[in-house]
């Protein structure tokens, strides 16, 4: 027990030093086979990553609130950009499940799971905000309702 | 000292994240960015009727660094004792990458790898398993745009070369080992379209039988993809050579072949989405009395093509998984999605597979012979129990009545079949009818609760006993957001033959968010366990008793 005492309080200690990371820029074509680069979206606004499955059922609630928040903010230069990570098990399903809830923000294919890996997520649902200039401003793992209400306050703060 | 290195491992790494240096003249770039996951539990294990103390502590640091393009990446581990697998202290993980403006990526070191969708090549981890299928060694890639602004076409290419060492999770001590080289590349002449091709070869060691088989492998594949507006067309095919070096074990050299195709189609529009799949997996096709797990021209762990299954988030559903059988197995998945209207989503899925054919036993001379039954169908699966097939159909309605009431509920039948070869009549047939519902209240904007209960009729042929047992689930869930869940479960069954003889266990478990960075989890009960699977194989994951901690942070 006095290890994980130990990791914990050192896991404590230097998470709250640490400062806004820097984004990781990448290029991945959406499910029409268009191109979408991050650098090129964060010059019209804020951006946001949600990392989702068609298996997990929080990112799939998650992605509901999320597309009304685009909806009401994609004018004002917010793009939220889906990040599928379903694996080659139900990779087959993620378009139909787009085309049929009739959802039109940018999904892009992270099979390989290189973007989630470049990210640290490490677990589903995982979101991650980058300001206009490029930095980390929030990182958000899981999902519970109420939780869209925090990340309009993130985006609203953003679009200032 | 292993603290004080701990520290300083953790200072090393924070370092740049403090001081993200630009330095014009230079234009030099650094940043870095660490996970670190903590998991600890206290408590018993159960083995059948005996438990034992249990206690396990790891904690995995995996830290990113970046220098302009160049990315050095490190996993350091301490799993001591470890929760299921080998105990470990050191760096588990660790590789250079490089990326440019031009298309090029060359990373050396760790890495995981699917192509298309893992026929010849898909390698990952799966930590709860201790499956870890990842290369140590060279890939290549490169890609780019071709072609004018009107007519672009798009061009990949990737060479492989690189060390695999899978550690077999059923049996820990068991390790096959691989030299593996691969090439791979895909086309896009059209936006619409893709072409794609890869070859592998690789040289093993399979360990089977006190004797380790030396085999070479070559594996080609082919695939092709459509993707329009509102359909979307994908297809497969690859095929597997292996050679034996003979031993003791196999005197005589194997020269065997094994192929597997896979194909979807998907069509959507506003309101409704459907996907078919169709698997014909005969990676290995032969007689009940060859199979094996270590047998050397099974299918090879770099390999996990879709399995065509529904992959269940019901707790009592997702407890009796089918295990694909990539070696002999044919079949399909139907999934549908309709939204009647902003409120109302169905889902509908029906899988049915089976094995390609049938095998009579005949005994010669004291000497029992497999002859197979040949058929034309054979690209068909078959419900006939001699084909050991599985069948399994659900369905889920999701209402949401209000803004605060949320309804949701389903039901699934599945069947499967083990096949006993000379008794037929003792063969195991397994029925599942599961009712789960689930109902969610909003209370106001950030508090929220959610019932879940699930019904489980069970049906086991082969019981001596009383064959039919039901379970029983039931979670409670309580969310305050942004940083707090709290959820009490329990679990009853009446089945008399449970492995550990009980029939209730209960738990709770909370979850708090810290922070943005770090989120702690805190269980304590008792866990019913079950089968966990992955690439075709299942291990049973021993039920619980006791505390358990997980503390997930990013800095």
């Amino acid at each position: 027990m006095k290890k994980v005492i130990f990791i914990f309080v050192l896991t404590m200690f230097f998470s709250n030093l640490t400062k806004a990371q820097n984004y990781t820029d990448f290029t991945l074509p959406d499910l029409e086979g268009n191109d979408v680069k991050v650098s090129e979206l964060l010059k019209s606004g804020p951006v946001w990553l949600g990392f989702w499955a068609t298996w997990c059922t929080p990112c799939k609630e998650e992605m509901k609130h999320m597309n009304t928040l685009w909806e009401k903010y994609k004018d004002k230069g917010f793009t939220y950009i889906a990040v599928n990570n379903d694996d080659q098990k139900s990779l087959s399903k993620v378009k139909s499940y787009v085309g049929a809830n009739g959802y039109e923000f940018p999904v892009v294919l992270d099979t390989d799971q290189k973007i989630f890996e470049a990210y640290q997520g490490n677990g589903h649902p995982f979101s991650i905000f980058i300001s206009q200039d490029g930095k980390i401003v929030a990182r958000h793992l899981g999902y519970v309702s109420g939780d869209e209400k925090k990340f309009e306050e993130e985006i609203i703060n953003q679009l200032k | 000292m292993k603290k004080t290195l701990l520290v300083l491992f953790f200072f090393f790494l924070s370092l740049p994240v403090f001081s993200q240096i630009s330095i014009p003249p230079i234009n030099l770039k650094l940043d870095a960015s660490v996970n670190n996951t903590l998991r600890y539990g206290s408590g018993y294990e159960y083995f059948g009727f005996d438990k034992e103390s249990k206690e396990y502590f790891e904690n995995i640091t995996d830290a990113r660094f970046t220098i302009n393009d160049v990315i050095f990446g490190l996993r350091y581990e301490i799993s001591d004792p470890i929760e299921y697998g080998v105990d470990f202290k050191g760096f588990r993980k660790r590789y250079i990458e490089y990326n440019n403006d031009i298309g090029i990526s060359l990373r050396a070191g760790d890495f995981f790898d699917i192509f298309s969708r893992g026929l010849t090549l898909n390698v990952f981890e799966q930590r709860e398993l201790a499956y870890d299928t990842g290369i140590d060694g060279v890939r290549v890639t490169y890609k780019n745009r071709f072609g004018d602004k009107k007519t672009p076409w798009d061009f990949r290419a990737q060479i492989i070369g690189g060390n695999l060492e899978y550690r077999d999770f059923l049996i820990l001590s068991r390790v096959e080992k691989y030299k593996l080289r691969n090439i791979n590349f895909d086309i896009s002449p059209v936006k619409q379209v893709k072409l794609g091709a890869s070859y592998i070869y690789a040289t093993g060691e399979v360990p089977s039988g006190g004797e380790t088989t030396d085999i070479k492998a070559y594996l080609p594949e082919v695939n092709f993809s459509v993707n329009l507006k509102d359909f979307q067309f994908y297809s497969a095919y690859s095929r597997k050579h292996i050679n034996t070096s003979p031993n003791a074990l196999y005197p005589v050299e194997i020269s065997a072949n094994g192929d597997g195709f896979y194909s979807s189609a998907s069509y959507s529009k506003s309101g409704f989405g459907i996907t078919l799949e169709y698997k014909n997996y005969r990676f290995d096709l032969t007689a009940p009395d060859n199979r094996s797990a270590d047998r050397p021209t099974k299918m090879l762990p770099f390999q996990n093509p879709p399995t065509a299954v529904k992959e269940h988030t019901y707790t009592l559903i997702s407890r009796n998984p089918h295990v694909v059988n990539f070696n002999d197995e044919v079949g399909g998945q139907l999934d549908i999605l309709y939204l009647l209207n902003d409120k109302l989503t169905f889902n509908f899925n029906a899988a049915i597979s089976s094995e390609h054919y049938q095998y009579t036993e005949t005994d010669s001379a004291g000497i029992q012979i497999f002859n197979r039954v040949e058929r034309s169908a054979n690209f068909l699966p078959d419900l006939n129990d001699a084909f050991n097939p599985f069948w399994e159909i659900f369905f889920e309605a999701d209402f949401a009545a209000s803004d605060k009431w949320n309804f949701k509920g389903a039901f699934s039948r599945q069947s499967s079949v083990v096949y006993n070869q000379s008794r037929p009549l003792n063969s195991e047939k397994l029925f599942y009818t599961t009712i789960p519902i689930e109902i969610k209240y909003i209370i106001n904007s950030q508090y929220a609760l959610k019932l879940n209960v699930e019904q489980q009729w069970a049906h086991n042929s082969i019981r001596s006993g009383e064959k039919s047992y039901m379970n029983q689930y039931v979670s409670l869930n309580l969310t305050k957001s942004p940083q707090l869940s709290f959820s009490v479960n329990a679990e009853f069954t009446n089945d008399k033959e449970e492995p550990t003889g009980k029939d209730f266990w209960a738990q709770g478990e909370v979850l708090y968010k810290l922070n943005q960075k770090n989120t702690l989890t805190l269980s304590y009960g008792s866990e019913r366990g079950g089968l966990k699977c992955t690439n075709g194989i299942c291990r049973f994951v021993n039920p619980f008793e006791g505390f358990r901690l997980l503390l997930m942070s990013q800095f």
